[in-house]
């Protein structure tokens, strides 16, 4: 079944003081943009991507977000948050943000393309994919390398793959890819999973997945495309073995995208530090969804950071302005 | 059953009300061994209702071989999004999923004549002498390849150096071969250098000198 999508970029006036700017469409960002465009706040959220959604985009599936019987699809769900947001009023630029100012009284965030201003900001940029560190990893991305599976899966159709990880983003993904490969080791450094038990059982219960536990990537063999190999080690006995694959796809967690944030809010481990109200430590500035320090990151999660953040928000400006 | 149907319609409609300018897709077809020829038809048929401004042309290809080999056609279906002129704005394969959005926006540029680049990368393409030729290969469900479609579209418009394609990667295994694609998007510069992923404008930029300086 085709299907087809419809995502136009607007434009905004950049001579406008705005109530409120997100930075990011991610589900915690769109969620805030709902609530604050509810609130009848002059909101805008900046996206880099043209497409909302953050990293719903990348999974096929969604389980276990409430109100969905049967799993539903992760780009839908993104769709329709955003959609549901832009019929309240939301203003969604797709630009990408590149320096910001949050540390005076209006907050300065510019993009490639103009120079927004407003009396607040939510940060809500997420996170991105963590990468082994291998030395050619870089190298092969899209070439081999994947971290995206609804991007790169049909391109191993009946090949051999490789998924690194042992959590709930490893396992579900693993399910989906292993639709496409002919076979797939699902090889993770300890001996014991943090993925769901739910995604564990139907991992086990698949017959073209095989799991090398106790074991890390240590080199990629890729310089051509047939005969291609990574090198793995046993964290136990230290031996090194060879493995044949025709690719590899990684999901060992995440980092969140808050480079811009350095000398603008307190971070820790690079994870912005917020309060119970999403409060960074500069005034007029709150952060939701992955970026934060110590949270479960999940899509639940994330669009009740939106909501109590949009209120939090609007409480301000009404007392402040 | 209509292919783009009444929900999607009524978005397409809203949209391509800001068009200006008429716009023509030139679409190159065949009746044998082109999987999507057909659907491709269909869907351009029906697209082309949402606005009076829009016109489809249909070719056949083995008719204009020789001087569609001219334009750079060499693989079906092709669609060209002709406005005042043929900017070099072309798709290849199936513009489905979220590369639908990649034609509705190349549409719209056309019409317009709007692009949103960055001064620099005016001031490139407006001393650029040389052609450069864009490859972008894409699959429908990749959220990350329309905006380095566009990208490329955008500077095709922009310079009549460029000539700059969407290919859709599993309707042509040949070159997905050729050009070692194996995630998407990659963009493939003049035959011979790659950029890797969604890569912001400055870095395709950066890309295309660099290749410039090496040819
Ligand atoms: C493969 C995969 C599978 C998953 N499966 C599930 C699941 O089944 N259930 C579940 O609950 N959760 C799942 N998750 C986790 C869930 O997707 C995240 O927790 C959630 O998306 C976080 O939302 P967010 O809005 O905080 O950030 P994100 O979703 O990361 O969104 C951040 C947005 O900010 C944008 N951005 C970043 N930097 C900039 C910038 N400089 N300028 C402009 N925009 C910027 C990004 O493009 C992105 O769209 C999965 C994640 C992955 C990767």
């Amino acid at each position: 079944m085709l299907d087809f999508n419809v995502l136009i970029p607007e434009t905004a006036e950049p001579d406008k003081l705005w109530d409120l700017i997100i930075l990011g469409g991610g589900p915690a960002g769109l969620t805030a943009g709902i609530y604050a465009a509810r609130y009848k706040l002059e909101t805008l959220l900046l996206e880099k991507s043209i497409v909302s959604g953050g990293q719903l985009t990348a999974t096929q599936w969604i389980e276990n977000y409430p109100g969905f019987r049967e799993p539903v699809l992760g780009k839908k769900l993104a769709a329709d948050m955003e959609a549901q947001a832009k019929h309240f009023g939301l203003k969604v630029i797709s630009e990408n943000v590149q320096s910001v100012n949050l540390v005076d009284e209006i907050k300065v965030i510019e993009t490639d393309y103009a120079k927004y201003q407003a009396k607040t900001v939510i940060i809500a940029t997420g996170s991105s994919p963590r990468r082994l560190g291998l030395s050619d990893e870089q190298k092969y991305a899209g070439n081999g390398v994947s971290y995206c599976s609804t991007c790169d899966a049909p391109f191993f159709k009946d090949k051999v793959v490789a998924v690194v990880g042992g959590g709930n983003t490893a396992f579900e993904e693993a399910l989906f890819i292993a639709k496409y490969a002919s076979q797939l080791y699902l090889i993770h450094r300890r001996e014991e999973f943090t993925a769901d038990r739910i995604f564990q059982d139907k991992v086990f219960a698949e017959p073209n997945i095989k799991i090398i536990t106790n074991s890390v990537v240590t080199g990629l063999n890729f310089d051509l495309l047939v005969g291609r190999s990574l090198n793995l080690q046993n964290t136990i006995s230290k031996e090194s073995s060879e493995l044949e694959v025709d690719g590899i796809f990684i999901f060992i967690g995440n980092l969140p995208n808050t480079s811009l944030f350095t000398q603008q809010v307190e971070l820790d481990e690079g994870y912005v530090v917020t309060n119970r109200k999403y409060e960074t430590n500069q005034r007029g500035v709150w952060a939701i969804g992955d970026v934060q320090k110590g949270v479960l990151r999940q899509v639940a999660t994330a669009v009740g950071d939106g909501a109590g953040a949009a209120h939090q928000v609007n409480k301000y400006l009404v007392e402040n302005h | 059953m209509p292919m783009l149907d009444e929900k999607v319609m009524s978005e397409v409609k809203k949209v391509l009300a800001a068009m200006r300018e008429p716009v023509t897709l030139r679409l190159y077809t065949q009746e044998l061994e082109c999987a999507y020829c057909k659907d491709t038809h269909t869907l351009l048929d029906e697209l082309v209702e949402a606005n009076p401004l829009l016109k489809l042309e249909v070719i056949n290809f083995d008719e204009v071989k020789e001087d569609a080999a001219k334009e750079g056609i060499d693989k079906l279906p092709a669609i060209v999004v002709v406005g005042e002129r043929d900017y070099g704005i072309r798709f290849y394969g199936i513009p489905a999923g979220y590369e639908f959005s990649s034609l509705l926006n190349a549409i719209l540029m056309v019409s317009t004549k709007i692009v949103k680049l960055t001064d620099e990368t005016k001031e490139f393409l407006a001393k650029l002498d040389k052609p450069v030729h864009l490859q972008v290969y894409v699959t429908p469900t990749c959220p990350y390849c329309p905006p380095s479609v566009i990208l490329a579209h955008q500077l095709a418009m922009a310079s009549k150096m460029v000539r700059a394609d969407m290919v859709e990667a599993s309707e042509f295994p040949h070159l997905v071969q050729k050009y070692s694609v194996q995630g998407v998007p990659r963009t493939v510069i003049n035959e011979k250098w790659f950029v890797e992923g969604a890569a912001p404008e400055a870095m395709v930029i950066a890309k295309i000198k660099e290749a410039l300086l090496d040819a």
